[in-house]
């Protein structure tokens, strides 16, 4: 009896530490992340993926690099259940981050063009995001 | 007499030049669709982009 109580306790001890251990650190980063883009420092671009507008550091330049590969798979993803290119679907993404997502402050760059920064009004989007809203 | 022909020759070369001539072109026209249909596809993708950004809240920090 004692000894089934014991093999729970440190089992729930193992899941806590490993729980903690995997998402406490993730947590932290992306929060950085969060942190730099509400400073205007990373910002989304018109082709579905973040960029660096300023000087940040090497943790969250990593961790910005890491959310683009993610990106990238989950447009191959769909891409390849929709017929259509990894770029469009990243295309229509961007469309969509620039529309909904970026606000007024922040930074968002189009195509290759300069970083700029949010004023009050909508951005003025690519052509071929028409009716994205 | 020889003056009024040279004259005249004058008149008759630059009636010549100033003919339009038309001529069909040696290449067939390409007329380039790219952009558009890259819009059309791009205007379909929006409904699935929103679902994907809401679906992976952590690739899409705010």
């Amino acid at each position: 009896m004692t000894r089934k109580i014991l093999l729970l306790a440190a089992g729930a001890a193992i899941a806590l530490t490993t729980g903690l251990a995997l998402t406490s650190p993730a947590r932290a980063q992306s929060g950085a992340v969060a942190q730099a883009i509400a400073s205007g420092t990373v910002g989304e671009q018109s082709d579905g993926y973040l960029g660096v507008a300023g000087s940040v550091s090497a943790d969250i330049r990593a961790e910005v690099e890491s959310i683009n590969i993610k990106r990238r798979a989950a447009y191959t993803d769909l891409a390849g259940k929709r017929g259509v290119t990894v770029a469009d679907v990243a295309a229509a993404t961007g469309c969509q981050t620039l529309a909904n997502r970026v606000k007024s402050g922040q930074a968002y760059r189009i195509g290759t063009g300069a970083w700029q920064t949010k004023g009050a009004g909508a951005i003025a989007l690519p052509s071929y995001c028409a009716t994205a809203g | 007499m020889n003056r009024i022909s040279i004259i005249a020759l004058g008149l008759t070369g630059l009636s010549l030049a100033g003919c339009i001539q038309v001529r069909a072109p040696d290449k067939p026209i390409e007329i380039n669709l790219n952009v558009k249909v890259q819009q059309e596809v791009v205007v379909r993708l929006q409904r699935d982009a929103q679902d994907l950004i809401q679906n992976n809240p952590e690739l899409f920090p705010q």
